[in-house]
């Protein structure tokens, strides 16, 4: 079942690709190994835990619900991307300053997550940040931290 | 101390914030690598009659076909050994493993699972302990009497694994001499761990026959040892590298897809990587065990407890497991914290055709607790008393012992860590308001402690390294460089610890059961203090002063009271290397720990939707008895976690089975909580450094999940006068219980 493969052209994290995929492949498994930026996780492979939450032009999404062909021509942005020559993104200083990753599988998502609201909302309340994060799913924290991470990166940045 | 009790930011943060850790299903090699695919039963119980691979084997990129007959005869086991790695003539479960399939992507892989031909003699299944039970149950192990068994695995017959009675006074003349005897049934069903990273696994076998795996594990000893069982080789040629993990919570300890990978890369000539779905890890990887309890409990007007008599059924699964590690934790927790002269427990662990259970983050703990504290907490209210006081009337004191304890415990810190749960929510304060209601419940754990050992060694610059095999979950790597940075006299930030793998490592406990940090600590103090003591004798000679006399502060060793007359520690390890004792190292043991209470103290208030049965928190009060917190961000952050998992088990999650498949294996359908579910959690810390372990230290990872659905089930009944028996504590059990409550009025 040799499927055609399509050449897509995307820019990820600044950087532009030009690579030839299967139609099936979906965008978190072209991240991952193709790219091998595996910063961006799987936890469900079904949209319904958020580890693999990217940026994709002016949407959050959940990479693994996505094909790559469908992002062809787009903007990606990984939790790779986020921090700038070497200086780390205030919700990053926050999360490890609040204790808000633990086993860290969700961290990556979960901070793009919050990225995406902090780029559209600089000072959400406490509420907002809570609905923002809705989607992804962490069982170590309790969600506590990391709502106070990103309260404090809303503050800082 | 300058560094044991401040709040440090864990070691590996920085990677884990920025995309670099390296997970299970990160890890790369030089080499490409296959995919892999198991092929699962899709019958609860069956015999194999025929089994065909030659169709899939034949597929265009498939590498490797393995089943049954590529490993040795041998069956594995921890307590009992019930399991064949793949079956052979039967499978017991609605996912036991048939064969496996490496090929060049996971699609192919997975094609080629569906032109496997197995023909199954379909045989009747049963997924409940109590049916389990019945005389004309499917007998799930025939064979079970020629099954190697550990001493501790008594009372095997038929499907029940493990039977035990444990007596203690009389409570047959107690019942009659109580002025009330209470009794209650109770049931828990299977929940899962539900880490957020699947399992996983890389293997690669080297020209030499040496396996390798990459593995997010909590117990990568443990897991060197099942797979030196299973392929029946010497512990050298299995090496266990574990890769940072994304959540365990107990459930990363037994083998799951490690072996089919070893046995596709040994046959496929090529490393082989499998990632198990979602589906596949709620349904096999080793939930908690699924609980029947019947508590009988004899009682004084004033609330004294005289006599308790409880009996306990626990779903062990398809294969023991890790089952009697739960049988052996149940029997300590079953009559709960409480001095009760008479006491009974009938302990049963029965084979059931699901997923053989395993740990799960206080295993025992929350079943029993929400039968036993369910029930203290009516019995105090049928009896007029306040539901903290009775807890406080009966409960244990230093010197005290419970059934299986190991004899009288000392830093008992439950009463204290009640009363401030209590004095924080304010107890007995407040007015009635309709459909509100508060609750209170204790979790009593006791944490032993496995045996481990510790590596610490100077460097030459002066920086430290400790060297431990310990997986890091909950924040343990970086407490233990906080110990050694204490010891040592510099900052965390000269420690460089992270875990080795098991070739490497000096071997370490599991990361499991709240022990980590007690044992590994243990052990790291005692490497870093031998460590000083050579610091201290090179230094000596040097400064020719008197080893007594020399202060170890600030990177340096110097003279007391003349801070100029002294060395650095990159001076006195140079020094020790060049001209002294060699290089400056240490690693030491430590023997396994006797067990020390850890009580955990909730209270909740909340309001009842009458109309739907939903709960509201309002209010989430928790203490916890800690020890001396090494790193109070991690302790927080642990407490924090455990509290909201149990919530999890208390009001929305449960295994639903239904012909022996699991109906609901995504998390669309097993609800754990996400953000908007969670409610504002208030911690106290009760810290009374403890006589046993480092710095005083006390184990943490797990007493705040087990009082959380009792606590639950108790606030319910107080805001509506309903009392369920029965878990998980849904919008619909609710509703349906006020419904009855309607009728029978």
């Amino acid at each position: 079942m040799a499927s055609r493969r399509k050449k897509i052209r995307v820019t990820v994290n600044g950087e532009l690709y030009e690579k030839e995929v299967s139609p099936a492949t979906s965008l978190l498994d072209f991240l991952r190994l193709e790219l091998n930026l595996t910063g961006s996780k799987e936890g469900c492979g079904e949209g319904e835990c958020g580890a693999c939450s990217i940026i994709l032009g002016e949407r959050l999404v959940d990479a693994c619900l996505i094909l790559a062909v469908e992002a062809d021509g787009q903007k990606i942005q990984t939790i790779e991307g986020i921090s700038s020559k070497g200086r780390l993104h205030p919700l990053q200083k926050a999360f490890a300053e609040k204790g808000a990753a633990q086993c860290g599988y969700c961290t990556p998502g979960m901070i793009m997550a919050a990225k995406y609201l902090l780029d559209r909302n600089p000072s959400p309340t406490s509420d907002q940040v809570v609905q923002a994060i809705s989607g992804n799913l962490c069982r170590c924290t309790g969600y506590g931290s990391i709502v106070e991470a990103i309260l404090l990166a809303a503050r800082e940045q | 101390m300058k560094v044991v009790g401040q709040a440090h930011s864990r070691v590996e943060i920085l990677e884990k914030v920025t995309g670099q850790s390296v997970f299970g299903a990160d890890v790369r090699l030089p080499t490409s690598f296959l995919f892999g695919a198991v092929l699962r039963s899709p019958h609860g119980h069956a015999r194999i009659k025929r089994l065909d691979t030659r169709k899939a084997e034949r597929v265009p990129g498939v590498k490797a076909v393995v089943t049954a007959q590529d490993f040795p005869p041998v069956r594995y086991g921890r307590f009992i050994w019930d399991q064949e790695y793949l079956a052979r003539t039967k499978v017991r479960y609605v996912g036991d493993l048939v064969a496996a399939v490496a090929a060049v992507d996971e699609n192919t892989a997975r094609r080629a699972l569906d032109l496997i031909e197995v023909d199954y003699e379909v045989l009747p299944s049963v997924t409940d302990a109590l049916e389990a039970l019945r005389p004309d149950a499917p007998f799930i192990h025939e064979e079970y009497e020629q099954y190697k068994a550990a001493a501790m695995a008594v009372g095997r017959k038929g499907n029940i694994c493990f039977h035990k009675e444990t007596v203690v006074g009389d409570v047959e003349s107690a019942f009659r001499e109580a002025d009330r005897v209470f009794e209650h049934r109770f049931h828990i069903p299977m929940v899962h761990q539900t880490y957020i990273e699947p399992h996983t696994v890389l293997a690669r076998v080297d020209a030499t026959g040496k396996v390798t795996v990459w593995v997010p594990t909590q117990a990568q000893f443990f897991l060197r040892s099942s797979l030196a069982e299973i392929f029946q080789l010497p512990f050298i040629k299995v090496r266990v590298i574990p890769t940072e993990i994304g959540g365990g919570f107990g459930g990363k300890m037994l083998p799951t897809v490690e072996p089919a990978a070893v046995a596709l890369a040994r046959k496929g000539g090529m490393p082989v990587q499998i990632v198990m779905s979602r589906a596949e890890d709620f349904q096999t990887a080793n939930p908690r065990h699924p609980c029947y309890a019947r508590y009988k409990t004899g009682v004084k007007l004033d609330g004294t407890l005289v006599a308790r008599d409880v009996e306990l059924v626990l779903g062990t699964g398809a294969y023991c497991g890790n089952g009697l590690v739960i049988c052996v934790r149940a029997e300590m927790l079953a009559i709960g914290p409480y001095r009760i002269p008479n006491v009974k427990i009938d302990l049963s662990a029965v084979y059931t055709n699901h997923a053989d259970c395993g740990p799960y983050r206080a295993p025992a703990g929350p079943q029993l607790a929400f039968a036993s504290e369910s029930q203290i907490d009516l019995i105090a209210r049928e009896l007029g008393l306040d539901p903290v006081e009775m807890r406080l009337k009966n409960l244990i004191e230093d010197g005290d012992e419970t059934p299986a304890s190991g004899g009288p415990l000392s830093d008992v810190h439950g009463k204290e860590t009640l009363r401030r749960a209590a004095e924080l929510a304010q107890w007995g304060t407040g007015s009635r308001q309709k459909n509100r209601g508060r609750g209170v419940a204790l979790g009593y754990w006791l944490v032993g402690g496995m045996a481990s050992s510790a590596g610490v060694k100077l460097n030459e610059d002066g920086t430290v390294t400790v060297m431990t095999g310990i997986i890091d979950l909950s924040g343990t790597v970086t407490s233990l460089g906080q110990i050694a940075a204490e010891v040592l006299g510099v900052d965390l930030a000269d420690v460089h610890v992270r875990t080795a793998d098991s070739d490497f490592a000096p071997h370490s406990t599991i990361s499991a059961g709240s022990q980590g940090l007690r044992s590994m600590g243990t052990a790291t103090k005692l490497a870093a203090e031998e460590v000083k003591k050579q610091i201290l004798q090179v230094a000596a000679d040097k400064l020719e002063a008197d080893s007594s006399d020399l202060v170890l502060e600030g990177k340096r060793v110097f003279v007391r009271g003349s801070i100029e007359k002294g060395l650095s520690l990159g001076q006195v390890a140079m020094l020790s290397m060049t001209h002294k004792r060699g290089p400056i190292v240490s690693v030491q043991s430590t023997p396994p720990f006797p067990n020390q209470p850890a009580f955990s103290a909730h209270v909740v208030d909340l309001e009842v939707d009458p109309d739907t049965g939903k709960l509201t928190l309002l209010r989430y009060v928790a203490s916890q008895d800690v020890g001396t917190a090494i790193n109070p961000l991690s302790v927080a952050g642990q407490v924090q976690g455990a509290i909201l998992q149990g919530l999890g088990q208390a009001m929305s999650e449960a295994c639903v089975f239904a012909n022996g498949k699991m109906l609901n294996p995504t998390f669309l359908d097993y609800k754990i909580f996400s953000s908007l579910d969670a409610p504002k959690i208030e911690v106290h810390l009760v810290e009374r450094a403890s006589e046993a372990g480092p710095f005083g230290a006390k184990g943490i990872g797990e007493p705040s999940l087990i009082p959380a659905p009792a606590a639950i089930a108790n606030a319910i009944y107080d805001a509506v006068g309903v009392r369920i028996c029965e878990l998980p504590l849904t919008p619909e059990r609710i509703f349906g219980a006020l419904q009855q409550q309607n009728k029978s009025r």
